[in-house]
């Protein structure tokens, strides 16, 4: 019986905690998307034909998320069933985007003009609970080539 | 090419759905899903029973649970008392499959069981609490009840399979599973399965002593103590409450034409 109230508990808590942040996560992102959205940041491999590149560098940026306690009990049951794990999908959009935000600021800091290239990686971070099989969080990576261009 | 400036559109990667929505419609659904199993289970273990004979089930469970799961004593004086006590009850039952194996277990409540294989325990705070031989051939009696209707045997079954499925989902080991299957094989069973066995019982008492007197003494005794209800307790909890079982048991002795009045036989290598 207590193992029950607590477990609700602890749903309530993480789960109100988690949307807060979550909420207020977006809000920065969608701030800095917008403010940085002049800067180009491209998939292209080879540098267009019209800029005149002074000097390269990496660029890269990188976030580790962890799960909450609410998202990962939703996402356990949705794994008995199967289909979309709903709970997940803003968590990892938010780390996306919020590595390529990174890895702009860091280009930006630097002087680059422009992004080209960028990948994005994943990979996960082993718990060392439950003998190394579970997740403790996810790491995506977000890099490219950074490109200061004469004006 | 035209370089322009635009935000991520929002929207793609991210379902729009609200997390407590989702938790709700899986929970939902996965009770729903597991009420379904629990009911197919009980389903199919009923229909395993008619096709368990009880010969067989005394073979798969007498042994083990008499020997391995709980301790009660079969070879004392007392014992062999209890077992005559017991057979000529089960005389009265005309196609009994059951060779019955009477112990006494040690233990401070005054209780009786029926479990799997023909075993029927009672406690020796039973055999020293009670005050004639009727009110414990009743009890008996309704021992032999449960198993007329496959009650323990039904038990175990959803218990085990029921069990397993706990198991499967909250990933707990089956190792430590099998203690609380045997705690639920002696939980309580449904008030209709106890009214069944209490109804055979008393027919027994009936057929053995020819009048149902001090049959239901114990459980009047219960009931005047109701209010501390102390080394009952136990009893009381697994049990319909003693006052609805004295009505009921005196409606049906009246129904039955059986005599509410008669002598009280001793309790002679009981006790």
């Amino acid at each position: 019986m207590f193992e029950i109230v607590a477990t609700l508990v602890l749903l309530m808590v993480t789960f109100f905690i988690g949307n807060w942040l979550e909420k207020r996560h977006y809000a920065d992102i969608r701030e800095r998307e917008h403010r940085l959205r002049e800067f180009p940041v491209v998939t292209f491999k080879t540098i267009p034909a019209t800029w005149r590149v002074e000097s390269s560098q990496l660029a890269q940026g990188s976030v580790v998320v962890s799960v909450d306690y609410f998202k990962r009990f939703v996402a356990g049951l949705r794994g008995i069933l199967g289909g979309r794990i709903k709970t997940y999908e803003p968590l990892l959009d938010r780390a996306r985007r919020e590595a390529l935000l990174r890895m702009i600021e860091a280009a930006k800091s630097d002087g680059c003009d422009a992004v080209i290239n960028v990948r994005l990686e994943t990979s996960r971070l082993a718990s060392s609970r439950q003998g190394g099989k579970g997740t403790a969080g996810v790491e995506i990576l977000a890099y490219g080539t950074g490109l200061r261009l004469a004006q | 090419m035209k370089f322009t400036p635009r935000t991520p559109r929002e929207g793609i990667n991210v379902s729009d759905v609200h997390p407590l929505a989702e938790a709700a419609t899986l929970i939902a659904g996965l009770s729903a899903i597991l009420v379904a199993i629990a009911l197919v289970i009980v389903f199919f273990v009923d229909l395993v029973i008619l096709f368990l004979p009880p010969k067989l089930e005394a073979r798969l469970f007498q042994n083990l649970v008499a020997e391995q799961l709980l301790s009660a004593e079969y070879d004392t004086p007392q014992a062999r008392a209890l077992q005559g006590r017991v057979d000529s009850l089960a005389e009265q039952w005309p196609d009994n499959p059951y060779q019955f194996r009477a112990g006494i277990l040690l233990a401070e409540q005054p209780n009786a069981l029926a479990l799997p294989g023909g075993i029927i325990l009672v406690t020796n705070t039973l055999l020293q609490q009670a005050e004639s031989e009727n009110e414990l051939a009743f009890i008996i009696g309704h021992e032999i009840g449960h198993f007329k209707n496959r009650d323990h045997i039904r038990q175990l079954g959803r218990a085990a399979l029921l069990g397993l499925l706990a198991a499967a989902l909250l990933g707990q080991n089956v190792d430590s599973l099998s203690g609380s299957v045997v705690g639920l094989t002696m939980g309580g069973f449904s008030r209709s399965q106890e009214s069944a066995a209490d109804e055979f019982g008393l027919q027994l008492v009936h057929g053995t002593y020819g009048h149902v007197a001090h049959a239901w003494r114990f459980f009047e005794r219960v009931a005047e103590r109701e209010g501390d209800l102390g080394p009952f307790a136990s009893f009381a909890a697994s049990h319909p409450s003693p006052g609805d079982r004295i009505e009921r048991m005196a409606r049906l002795a009246e129904r039955n034409g059986w005599p509410l009045n008669g002598p009280a036989t001793g309790l002679d290598g009981l006790r």
